[in-house]
């Protein structure tokens, strides 16, 4: 072991315990508390156990990620089915569309649905005009319309995953299907679906742990009674009521134990069951077939179902925003640049904040990240499997898991709550696999010999990384630092229990324009707006090599 | 009686001829090889026999009925085994269910099928693994579950598509033979394609050569490697001298030309079909290495004497290997006991008029 990386292993181990191990602790301990009382005990954990209330928050909540996970997965499987294997016109648009949510923050969806879909929204007036329904109908509200918007959100994970099972698996596989008599759909399912579990588990992990994370859609869809939302509204609200703080802090800690087991349990079967074929260099363009012409119309119409969906988010927002006193009219009547105005003049600070807490995470990020992929790939380093365990679990875990804990540590104990500087490092430390992913995958695909060549004709370790590595991964590298630039930028759950006043990024002024004053013209204008930017940045991947982003996440598993 | 039976098959891939008008026939029983290299179209005629593929033009009968002209029949359908290049047992089912899994489909009581599994396993070689995994299996096993999924429903025809390439070369040897014997046992008319001249000599009863998407020659595996049609099948085939020339003189009576090689010498080499030679016509005079016999002293009563000087000399084990260079020509020659001659020596070739084959 090379004293380099050796000293790069301690720094970025000292990173961790600083800004996850540390934290983390605080929350477990915290946990512990007794309130009114200096002692130490599980009673909290007693008490959240044999409470009716928790126990049926914590059922809601698995109820709610079954459900989700099962519409996802119905509505996925022909979904990605049509997108990696149907010879489709406008297949590019259409994947962009429906991948779209990746991206976009979870409550700019529900803002709008709640818009277009709500009790007197756009969708009950116009039904209501036309003589169809009397009495609005109850689209949104309620376990029905968060299951929807959810499973909306969710859908481009299971898509993402599905369709690299379609496109990666050994085409021999189902030739011998078909050569031993199966064909079609028996074909379907006894073997090509049998043979993208392990991609579709990936992606299925991450939607089931969702709900788990995901505070704020539950409220503002009114649903209160599941486990992140409790956990949230007890300790933001609470915080004269010591108890309810703990209990709050508990709730946190099974969410996170929840998450962290099933996400280990996933990883770990699907490693048991990678399939990998032996065809050496299989195309995807080689697997893509015409259908029938009805089963080409039904996919078509299926696809742009699902497309219509997810753009009536930036639409509807787009309406809200240029318009104002948007009640009780199927579409707006008064058109104004008012929020923006409101947005752009009155509180640049927010744009401001959110730019400047995401760009220093970033560079917290490449200074992290890049070693870290290094080391990970290309070392044999002691302890560079438990840095990429460790890095890899901040994946699972939810976001107000974060928060909460910085709070709870970087208050009393260290004190780096005071300093503005804790909303980049909590955004940093919440994204941090994602753009770690992006480098890991990209530097797996990067032959070692072009190193070792570079290092052969004498150059150190150190200056082919700069002349050689780095500009091979450069495509990776740079989507990662989009894609979490993406994500810090939209992030919520972490930052909302940290910022102070002059603190507020966008999304937290979208959730406090709704919440207060229910100014939903500007809530609606700062998620538009966000919605710009993002689509913005989503180009300029694009431009750089989409193909990255699906190498990255696609398959899924590592 | 041809029970296979290929006429006219033309396929494409966009713009690439992958098969290109190629007629062939395969008897009751018979084990034909394709053989040629990569890209000749080779796999893409057995997967058109498969049904895999589907061709543009032609048709292809099994057992008499017709595959394309009255309605493509799917693969499904047409009664075959296959084993792929790369296995393709399916890694989520146990051995048994993979060997099972045609039968299940037939609506067969699950009893029969486990001993018609139980049996073509024990056939071959397998027994005591019906349980396992694929993953749990080496490769050589895989390629047995593989084998024997082909043969658990009794096909009429076998289609195997380089079944040994990816075993390591010991296993190779030993399940070329195992194959051949197996098939020979139950009588099954099979199609067998490899790019290993080696492997189609062993395994088959005829060898169709093929080149870029036609058939180049079609015999068995001593009439290919003795009379090789053209310069592509001599050249495929085992290693050839080609000595570039101009036919100089005529023998009909003998059935023999003289062939003026760029050399200066004149050689004489028998020939069967006179009447495609005309005089002045630029030829090959191809001659296989070990049919070249290497003298020390130049003796007059022999035919097309040489003399030449050795550039490389290798010892092979069970031959000598040797490159002379005749006036710049190379020759290489190959004998199987000692001689003394090192690098850089003259010495005599000659080479036999009967082994001398003119090509165009």
């Amino acid at each position: 072991m090379s004293r380099g990386n050796f000293s790069l292993t301690a720094f970025l181990w000292a990173v961790i315990a600083l800004l996850v191990v540390y934290p983390l602790s605080i929350l477990v301990l915290e946990s512990f508390r007794i309130a009114e009382s200096a002692g130490w005990g599980i009673h909290n954990y007693l008490e959240f156990f044999q409470d009716t209330y928790y126990l049926k928050t914590f059922g809601n909540t698995l109820v709610l990620s079954t459900l989700v996970l099962l519409a996802t997965t119905l509505f996925g499987i022909p979904l990605s089915y049509i997108l990696a294997r149907y010879r489709q016109r406008g297949k590019t648009l259409f994947t962009a569309l429906i991948l779209l949510p990746i991206v976009l923050p979870a409550y700019a969806g529900v803002f709008a649905f709640i818009i277009f879909f709500g009790k007197f929204g756009t969708l009950n007036l116009l039904l209501m005009d036309t003589g169809i329904i009397k009495a609005p109908i109850n689209f949104i509200y309620g376990l029905h319309g968060l299951v929807f918007v959810q499973s909306l959100h969710l859908l481009p994970f299971i898509v993402l995953s599905l369709s690299a099972g379609f496109t990666t698996i050994d085409p021999s596989f189902e030739e011998a299907a078909e050569v031993e008599g199966a064909s079609g759909f028996r074909r379907f399912i006894t073997v090509t679906l049998p043979l993208c579990t392990p991609t579709y588990l990936a992606g299925a992990v991450i939607v089931f742990l969702w709900p788990f994370t995901d505070w704020l859609t539950p409220m503002i869809l009114g649903q209160v009674d599941f486990l992140p939302s409790v956990a949230y509204i007890n300790i933001a609200y609470h915080f004269t009521d010591v108890h309810r703080k703990y209990m709050g802090i508990v709730a946190v800690v099974v969410s996170s134990f929840v998450c962290i087991a099933l996400f280990l349990l996933a990883r770990r079967w699907v490693e048991r069951k990678k399939y990998t074929g032996l065809s050496k260099g299989t195309t995807s363009e080689g697997r893509v077939i015409e259908p029938g012409a009805g089963i080409k119309w039904l996919s078509y119409l299926y696809t742009f179902f699902i497309s219509a969906l997810v753009l009536l988010i930036p639409i509807v927002l787009g309406l809200a925003a240029f318009s104002r006193r948007w009640v009780f009219e199927p579409f707006p009547t008064y058109w104004t640049l008012e929020n923006f105005r409101v947005i752009l003049l009155e509180s640049p600070l927010l744009i401001r904040n959110s730019f400047v807490f995401s760009g220093i995470a970033l560079v917290f990020g490449m200074v992290f990240g890049l070693p870290a992929a290094y080391l990970i790939v290309r070392t044999r380093v002691r302890g560079k499997d438990a840095l990429d365990f460790v890095i890899t679990l901040m994946l699972a875990f939810p976001g107000i898991a974060v928060g909460v804990s910085y709070l709870l540590g970087f208050w009393k104990g260290i004190p780096l709550a005071t300093h503005w500087i804790i909303m980049p490092l909590a955004l940093f430390a919440r994204r941090l696999p994602y753009f770690l992913r992006m480098a890991h995958s990209s530097y797996l695909q990067l032959d070692v010999s072009l190193e070792e060549a570079s290092e052969v004709s004498g150059v150190g370790k150190f200056r082919t990384f700069f002349y050689i590595s780095l500009p091979l991964l450069i495509k990776g590298v740079l989507v990662g630092v989009v894609m979490f630039f993406i994500m810090a930028f939209q992030e919520i759950s972490t930052a909302i229990f940290l910022y102070r006043g002059g603190w507020e990024t966008l999304p937290i002024g979208i959730y406090l324009n709704w919440h207060r004053g229910m100014e939903f013209g500007i809530a609606a204008a700062m998620a538009f707006l966000m919605i710009v930017i993002t689509f913005i940045l989503l180009l300029i991947i694009s431009r750089i090599g989409g193909g990255v982003l699906k190498a990255a996440w696609g398959p899924g598993g590592k | 009686m041809a029970f296979i039976e290929i006429r006219n098959l033309f396929k494409r891939f966009k713009k690439v001829v992958a098969v290109n008008h190629i007629d062939l026939e395969v008897k009751q029983g018979e084990m034909l090889t394709l053989l040629g290299p990569s890209g000749c179209g080779k796999t893409t005629t057995l997967r058109c026999i498969a049904g895999l593929e589907k061709p543009e033009e032609g048709d292809i009968l099994i057992d008499g009925k017709p595959m394309l002209s009255q309605g493509f029949v799917q693969p499904s359908k047409r009664g075959i085994g296959m084993v792929f290049q790369n296995y393709a047992v399916w890694p989520h089912m146990k051995v048994l269910h993979n060997v099972g899994y045609g039968l299940r489909l037939q609506k067969i009581p699950r009893r029969q099928i486990r001993e018609m599994a139980y049996q073509v396993l024990e056939l071959v070689g397998l027994s005591g693994l019906e349980e396992r995994y694929p993953a749990q299996l080496s490769g050589g096993q895989q390629q047995r579950v593989a084998l024997a999924r082909a043969l658990v429903r009794n096909p009429k025809v076998l289609l195997l598509d380089e079944p040994l390439s990816n075993l390591d070369a010991k296993l190779r040897e030993k399940m070329r033979f195992e194959i051949k014997s197996l098939v020979k046992r139950m009588g099954i008319t099979s199609v067998y394609v490899t790019h290993d001249q080696a492997e189609a000599m062993v395994i088959s009863d005829r060898i169709a050569v093929m080149d870029s998407g036609n058939v180049a020659q079609l015999g068995t595996a001593e009439e290919i490697y003795k009379k090789p049609a053209n310069r592509f099948v001599a050249d495929f085939i085992g290693t050839m001298n080609f000595i570039p020339g101009k036919v100089v003189q005529i023998l009909k009576d003998s059935r023999a030309v003289y062939v003026r090689a760029e050399f200066k010498e004149n050689i004489l080499c028998q020939m069967d079909h006179l009447d495609e030679t005309t005089l002045g016509k630029t030829v090959y005079v191809s001659i296989r290495p070990e049919d070249v016999e290497i003298l020390a002293q130049p003796t007059p009563a022999r035919e097309n004497l040489l003399k030449g000087t050795i550039v490389h000399k290798a010892y092979l084990g069970n031959f000598l290997y040797f490159f002379v260079s005749v006036n710049e020509t190379m020759i290489r020659v190959q004998v199987s006991h000692h001689l003394p001659q090192e690098e850089g020596q003259e010495l005599f070739l000659s080479l036999d008029p009967q082994k001398c084959v003119v090509l165009l």
